[in-house]
């Protein structure tokens, strides 16, 4: 099982130990705020008030013995620089460090991140695209040129099997999942849906209305598909 | 098959066109709305509701499956319009207020 501390328990510290958890981790959570570390006691495996700027600390919490460690106090940015060369220090192999700006995750990386995150700078990128391109829903970029992309089945698709639509021909890109609402009634009889997603659909399979395509292949290609 | 299907969807609309009292009316188009749904018919769904909603405006559960097949159409928008006037008119329906809280974030 991996082990892993979560230094800095605010929003983004909180919602990374409870997944972590919920996968299954070990989870030690570090926090000076009291109030914080009571809230999520009961979810992780052992939360702690202390000052993780202390490296005496950190070794009676055997945070040396951890896989894992994410620095999220991201806004007291000298208290973020100094854990994470005392993670560094300490042997921790991955370590993830939450930054609020270029300068600030340039210097994590220095002393020994070896992930900086920008939860902040990212969503805004993220609501930025979905808000431009709405057809959009996910974009995991593979290179500059290739991507990986969710987006609504175009209307024309709507009824036509993938041998009839043909994209990897008339488009260069293959489809490499359906994600698709499968409707339902519950036991009371109220309208709802479950969510199915076919891996490498057949070629025999029929778009429906309300399909998600998940595409892969060069962006300007993707782009057509867009605008179909 | 198909032709089978299509077949009972016409007579229901017959019957249904037949049906004098109101509030029998607003449930046999709620049937019907429904009946589209499960088979994957999210346009004539969204009339048969809509038909219904002009009978009875104050029905939460007509806007409740509205919300429904907008959300099941990749329409988030127009799906949690309809999951809002649900909950203003049904503040505990519980599946509304779930779907809300995912469209929206919670």
């Amino acid at each position: 099982m991996r082990q892993c501390v979560v230094v800095g328990l605010g929003t983004f510290g909180a919602s990374v130990a409870r997944t972590l958890i919920e996968k299954g981790c070990e989870v030690l959570a570090i926090d000076e705020d009291e109030e914080k570390v009571k809230e999520i006691s009961e979810i992780v495996t052992q939360a702690v008030q202390a000052d993780a700027t202390d490296e005496k600390t950190l070794r009676s919490l055997g945070v040396d013995k951890m896989d894992a460690a994410v620095v999220s106090t991201g806004e007291n940015m000298e208290g973020s620089i100094l854990i994470t060369l005392l993670m560094k220090e300490l042997g921790v192999k991955t370590i993830v460090a939450k930054a609020v700006s270029a300068s600030h995750g340039s210097v994590l990386r220095k002393v020994g991140a070896t992930r900086v995150v920008f939860p902040e700078r990212d969503m805004g990128v993220r609501l930025a695209e979905s808000l431009a391109t709405p057809s959009i829903l996910e974009h995991i970029e593979l290179s500059p040129e290739y991507s990986i992309m969710e987006v609504h089945a175009p209307e024309s698709f709507i009824g036509r099997t993938l041998r009839e639509i043909d994209v990897r021909a008339k488009l260069g890109l293959n489809i490499i999942a359906i994600k698709r609402k499968l409707p339902y009634l519950t036991d009371t009889g109220e309208s709802d849906f479950k969510e199915d997603i076919l891996i490498t659909p057949g070629a025999d399979e029929q778009v429906a209305d309300g399909d998600i395509l998940v595409v892969i292949g060069p962006n300007k290609r993707i782009d057509n598909l867009r605008n179909l | 098959m198909f032709q089978e299907e299509k077949r009972d969807f016409k007579k229901l609309e017959a019957k249904i066109a037949k049906i004098k009292d109101k509030k029998e009316k607003v449930e046999k188009l709620i049937e019907l709305g429904k009946f589209y749904f499960l088979n994957e018919k999210y346009d004539e769904a969204i009339t048969k509701f809509k038909e219904a909603a002009k009978i009875d405006e104050n029905n939460a559960e007509i806007y409740y499956n509205l919300g429904i097949v907008y959300e099941s159409k990749n329409l988030p928008e127009e799906a949690g319009h309809m999951y809002t006037k649900t909950l203003e008119l049904n503040p505990n329906h519980r599946l509304a207020s779930k779907h809300l809280e995912k469209i929206v974030g919670k």
